[in-house]
């Protein structure tokens, strides 16, 4: 039987290519994954081990409060500099050196725009001269020496063209521009840069003033004389400094890449992978018509093996090994795929550092299992029918080919629907707390409930759609439509699996619409101020303020600052306000207590979503977690309906302050001043934010337009992501079409033979497809549709209070859907067109 | 591209024709050097109009070949086919697609119908793949002496093999045709399904004028034709008008060996 199923495989190799095509897809976008997050991986290992290759100890202060690890940036507290004394006197210490390394230093390119923009971080730092402790190795040119030096990492030099002897413009934390000497370019250990971030190195003094670290390290590096080992010297100065941290530099660079992997597949990997479960799901459709057309098309086949004795066991595996066998090699195809969309992606990033991919044994054993289990497990249900033909049908006249469909089967999808809708309605509105999992379930039902039933849309579908395909091209039309409705199975899987791809694309269009439309609303009436500064980037210092409250033409200057606290063990937002402008600036709902009341101190008002998920009212107490530790009790002095710009505790600045150790702004507000049109305060404020090259500066106007865009690149992106789910539906159309095509062989010959041109013949096949592809559609935009809706009316307490439907993307996915069924007709009507007449109608 | 098909209405006013269809010399050869086969070796016949032609003879005389080259399904190595007076061979495919449709109909022995599509759809088929209208009293005619009133709405699936075959008989004579070439039509058929089919074509030669070329090794059913042409080996070796079967079966027996 072996021998027969790699006898079938390889007379099936052409109709099996775009299925394993499909696969190779699917695994080289699960590969890829892998292969993209284990090189970044190994790059921030190489990264920080070599930062931390001649460091025995490093001392900083404890984690802050309410901090979620950052990559590469401090989420610890700094250590005061005069800490340095004491580490050094450390019996067993070689040498120490305070080290300053901060997110927020940012060169600017020669068109005046930052370099990097809103992407990697960029970090500044002082250079640290001991050679055995230094991650920084000159590549040339010197070290910094005066305050006006700066070296920059050898990675964005290259890709700036960036010289020795060259002055460059620096921004810190959004201030003005400062112009800087480069006289050096060094790499980071052996690496380039940070894995991509830039790095600019200052004297000591000038990192001090820059980053605002006065009189603090954020941590102290220290070496070991020879003999002593780096626990020994670890405990000796834990000992020495009992109120800070102390961990060898083996245990801070292993805590650095754990938090970093955390986050990079929090952020970069799970997501990746969802897609590429997406791509694979998809897949399988195509997988399960394949194998349900080659046990059509073998019927007579397998039928006289089994009057020639084959048991069911027998056939079913003989079908099973076939699909084994195809995703096996599919899936090192996909392997090899997806090290090249891997090292796209990467150099996408820009990382040039890299010593080339990280190939894990685990990566190739993960992607070859799914691959392969998932071809196996889609063709065991053609595998079960092809158990069910009878010895008998080696005999007889093939089957006609449309079937009722089995009342089983409708059972089952309307169960499936009904429990995907469950979930969906469980996660979203219960607050059972595993919403994503049991959307993602929910999700997973709907489409396989609609998929499993879609067979009873289609001929009603295909009827109407074919209604206008017919009246345009005469007889290929109404073939057309007929052969879209011959086999509805075959087509609702077809188009199933199209419907998955767009009504995802589809439910996020409706869901970032209606975030639009919401927002667009929401914040019209969230602040009353003309204008709004603000950074894409972290938060920026109160420069830009005090520069805009100079400004006669411009008045009511408020800046709201951000940070994050500790509130019952989990981190939440605040945010801070100056209360003499509320109310000229922000335009707060109250629901209980009022807002004034945030200008006594220790009192905020909190939103109403946030109100109901703690459960809080007017007059509780809640106890405050600051970052470096401070414990405050806040009063809830009041409770405003949630609002599109500010969110979460709102407190005075004078609360805030005094816990926080810099003051950064997140956002600042203004008005024009009495006597000051717009126009005139307008070009006013452009002028005065020019200075600061990070800052953006809108009007009420360009900030909803500015809202709009980034919702806008975030639907662009997931789409972008679904391309790969959507690309393996079209090679289904076109991979169903194809297997159509050449079971149709004489019917195509006779429709040659009676007078249809080969033109008509191209025609009619595609014309099929198109309607196939509609047929998706049509189900993927109502589903979609539908989705979107509950996952957007879930969102109502977030303020997302308006369900918008753009109809302009529907309109455009379901003529993309078109041109789709156009594409994936291309080679298909090419075989069609080719059917030797003379072969097609002569029986044998 | 309308030149080939209107071609003959201006010659037919100069040279009367007699022959809906006719070979000179026909040559097919499959095959290449010693491998090489001839199908048809020098075959020159004419087929009247309004004449009912069988063509006999054993399994690879070439009567199916010289079927297809004369219904413009194949090509000639050498000589010439005419329908009506358009000579085939100077035709592309496209030419030769437009003149099957207007000139041509078929009867093929099974697979005669498209599945998709209902008895009646099946029938005026050539018309719309043509985007011509049927002519509704034409249509009725052929309906009615076909006796598929009550099956017009079926789908093959829902025919019996005798019935597919009279649906395929009334698709070839609706579009009215110069010719329909019958490629043993009564292969897949059971005796008396076979006498209904053949009765109806003779009908269709007497009533309505109609020229029909059929291949055949069933010598009752050819024993309907006006006229056999026998075939051996790629040549015309007999011809018989106004056959019986026996007569027929006579001339086979000395053909088989």
């Amino acid at each position: 039987m072996l021998k027969i199923s790699l006898r079938s495989l390889l007379s099936h190799k052409l109709r099996l290519a775009l299925t394993t095509l499909a696969v190779i897809l699917g695994v080289s976008f699960v590969a890829g994954t892998f292969i993209l997050t284990d090189t970044i991986n190994a790059t921030f290992t190489s990264i920080f081990s070599a930062a931390n290759a001649g460091v025995a100890v490093t001392v900083h202060g404890h984690q802050l409060a309410g901090q979620e690890s950052s990559i590469g940036g401090s989420s610890n507290q700094p250590v005061p500099t005069s800490l340095l004394t004491t580490v050094r006197s450390v019996p067993g210490v070689k040498n120490a050196v305070g080290s300053i390394f901060r997110n927020g230093a940012t060169l600017i390119g020669g068109d005046g725009k930052p370099i990097g923009g809103n992407g990697p971080p960029s970090f500044g730092a002082n250079w640290i001269a001991d050679p055995e402790i230094s991650p920084y190795r000159l590549r040339s040119g010197t070290a910094p020496r005066q305050p006006g030096d700066v070296v920059v990492d050898a990675g964005t030099a290259a890709k700036h063209n960036l010289a020795v002897g060259q002055s460059i413009p620096i921004v810190f934390a959004g201030g003005a521009e400062e112009h800087f000497t480069i006289t050096g370019i060094a790499g980071f250990g052996n690496s380039d840069n940070l894995a991509g971030a830039t790095i600019t190195l200052f004297t000591e003094a000038t990192a001090e003033r820059v980053l605002e670290g006065k009189d603090k390290y954020d941590s102290i590096l220290v070496s070991a004389q020879p003999g002593v080992t780096d626990i020994t010297l670890r405990d000796r100065i834990a000992a020495a400094a009992p109120s800070y941290e102390a961990a060898t530099g083996q245990a801070a660079a292993a805590a650095a890449e754990q938090s970093t992997e955390a986050t990079i597949s929090t952020f970069i990997g799970t997501p990746l992978l969802v897609f590429a479960f997406i791509s694979l799901f998809v897949g399988s459709f195509l997988i399960i018509n394949t194998f349900n057309i080659l046990v059509a098309q073998r019927t007579r086949e397998l039928a006289l093996l089994r009057a020639l004795g084959a048991t069911r066991a027998q056939v079913m595996r003989s079908v099973l090994v076939e699909a084994g066998v195809t995703g096996f090699i599919a899936s090192i195809l996909g392997f090899g795929a997806g090290i090249l969309i891997a090292s796209g992606l990467i150099s996408l990033f820009g990382s040039t550092s890299t010593g080339g991919l990280t190939l894990l044994p685990r990566t190739f054993i993960i992607a070859v299992l799914v691959g392969t289990v998932v071809t196996v497990l889609a063709a065991t249900l053609p595998a079960r029918r092809a158990t069910r033909i009878a010895p008998v049908a080696a005999l007889a006249e093939a089957q006609p080919e449309t079937q009722e469909l089995p009342r089983r089967r409708v059972i089952a999808g309307s169960v499936i629907l009904a429990l995907g809708c469950a979930g969906l309605v469980a996660g979203l509105f219960a607050g059972t707390g595993s919403t994503l999992q049991l959307v993602g379930v929910g999700f997973l039902g709907v489409f396989l409930g609609v998929a499993l039933l879609a067979p009873l849309l289609v001929r009603p579908i295909a009827t109407v759609l074919g209604w206008p395909v017919r009246r345009l091209r005469g007889a290929p039309g109404l073939l057309a439509g007929e052969n879209a409705r011959r086999n509805p199975r075959r087509t609702a899987l077809t188009a199933s699996a199209l419907m998955i791809g767009l009504a995802l694309v589809t439910c996020v269009a409706v869901l970032t619409d209606s975030v639009r439309t919401s927002t667009n609303n929401a914040i019209a009436g969230a602040f009353r101020a003309d204008f709004i500064v603000f950074n894409q980037g972290p938060s920026f210092n109160t420069e830009a303020a005090d520069t805009l409250r100079r400004d006669p033409k411009l008045t009511d200057i408020t800046e709201v600052r951000t940070t994050r606290v500790l509130i019952k063990g989990t981190s939440q937002d605040i945010a801070a306000i100056d209360p003499s402008n509320l109310n000229s600036v922000l335009a707060l709902t109250m629901l209980g207590g009022d807002a004034p009341a945030i200008a006594s101190s220790n009192t905020a008002i909190v939103d109403s979503s946030s109100a109901t998920s703690s459960n809080l009212h007017v007059g509780d107490v809640v106890t405050f977690v600051f970052p470096e530790g401070a414990t405050v009790p806040i009063h809830v002095g009041g409770i405003y309906k949630t609002n599109a710009l500010v969110t979460g505790y709102l407190v005075s600045l004078a609360t805030m302050q005094p816990n926080v150790p810099t003051a950064r702004d997140n956002l600042v507000l203004a008005n024009a001043a009495p006597g000051i049109t717009q126009p005139q305060a307008e070009a006013a404020l452009n002028h005065d934010v020019s200075a600061y090259p990070l800052l953006l500066a809108k009007s009420r106007d360009q900030y909803r337009a500015f809202v709009g865009a980034s919702l806008d690149s975030f639907l662009n992106l997931i789409t972008t992501l679904l391309a790969f789910a959507i690309i393996i539906a079209v090679l289904g159309i076109a991979n169903t079409l194809a297997l159509s095509v050449l079971e149709r062989t004489r019917e195509l010959g006779l429709l040659r033979a009676l007078g249809m041109t080969r033109a008509q013949t191209r025609t009619m096949v595609r014309w099929e497809s198109v309607i196939i592809s509609l047929i998706g559609a049509v189900l993927g935009l109502v589903v979609g549709t539908g989705l979107g809706v509950v996952v957007t009316s879930a969102l109502h307490d977030l303020g997302i209070d308006t369900i918008s439907i753009p109809g302009g993307n529907l309109i455009l996915y379901a003529v993309a859907a078109g041109v789709f069924g156009v594409l994936a007709a291309i080679i298909p009507t090419i075989r069609a067109a080719r059917v030797d007449i003379l072969r097609a109608i002569t029986t044998e | 591209m309308t030149a080939g098909p209107a071609a003959p209405t201006a010659g037919a006013s100069t040279e009367p024709q007699v022959s809906a269809a006719r070979t000179a010399d026909a040559v097919k050869v499959y095959g290449r050097g010693d491998a090489s086969v001839r199908a048809l070796d020098g075959i020159t016949v004419s087929f009247a109009r309004g004449q009912f032609t069988a063509i006999m003879g054993p399994s690879g005389s070439g009567k199916s070949t010289l079927l297809h080259c004369v219904a413009g399904l194949d090509r000639l190595t050498s000589g010439e086919v005419y329908i009506g007076d358009v000579e085939l061979g100077g035709l592309g495919d496209r030419q030769l697609t437009l003149l099957r449709r207007v000139k041509v109909g078929f009867i093929f022995q099974s697979f005669n119908l498209v599945p998709t599509l209902s008895a009646e759809d099946n029938i005026v088929l050539p018309l719309t793949i043509a985007g011509r209208k049927p002519n509704p009293e034409a249509l009725a005619e052929v309906v009615r002496i076909t006796g598929l009133g009550d099956r017009l709405r079926h789908r093959p699936s829902e025919l019996s093999g005798g019935q597919q075959q009279r649906v395929a008989a009334a698709r070839a004579l609706a579009s009215q045709p110069e010719i329909i070439f019958a490629d043993e039509p009564t292969g897949n058929l059971d005796s008396r399904s076979s006498n209904e089919l053949l009765d109806f074509l003779s009908r269709a030669v007497l009533t309505m004028g109609q020229t029909i070329v059929m291949v055949t090794h069933d010598p009752l059913a050819a024993a309907h034709a006006d006229r056999i042409i026998f075939l051996a080996d790629g040549r015309v070796v007999d011809e018989m008008g106004a056959p019986t079967a026996d007569r027929v079966l006579n001339v086979m027996r000395h053909l088989g060996d």
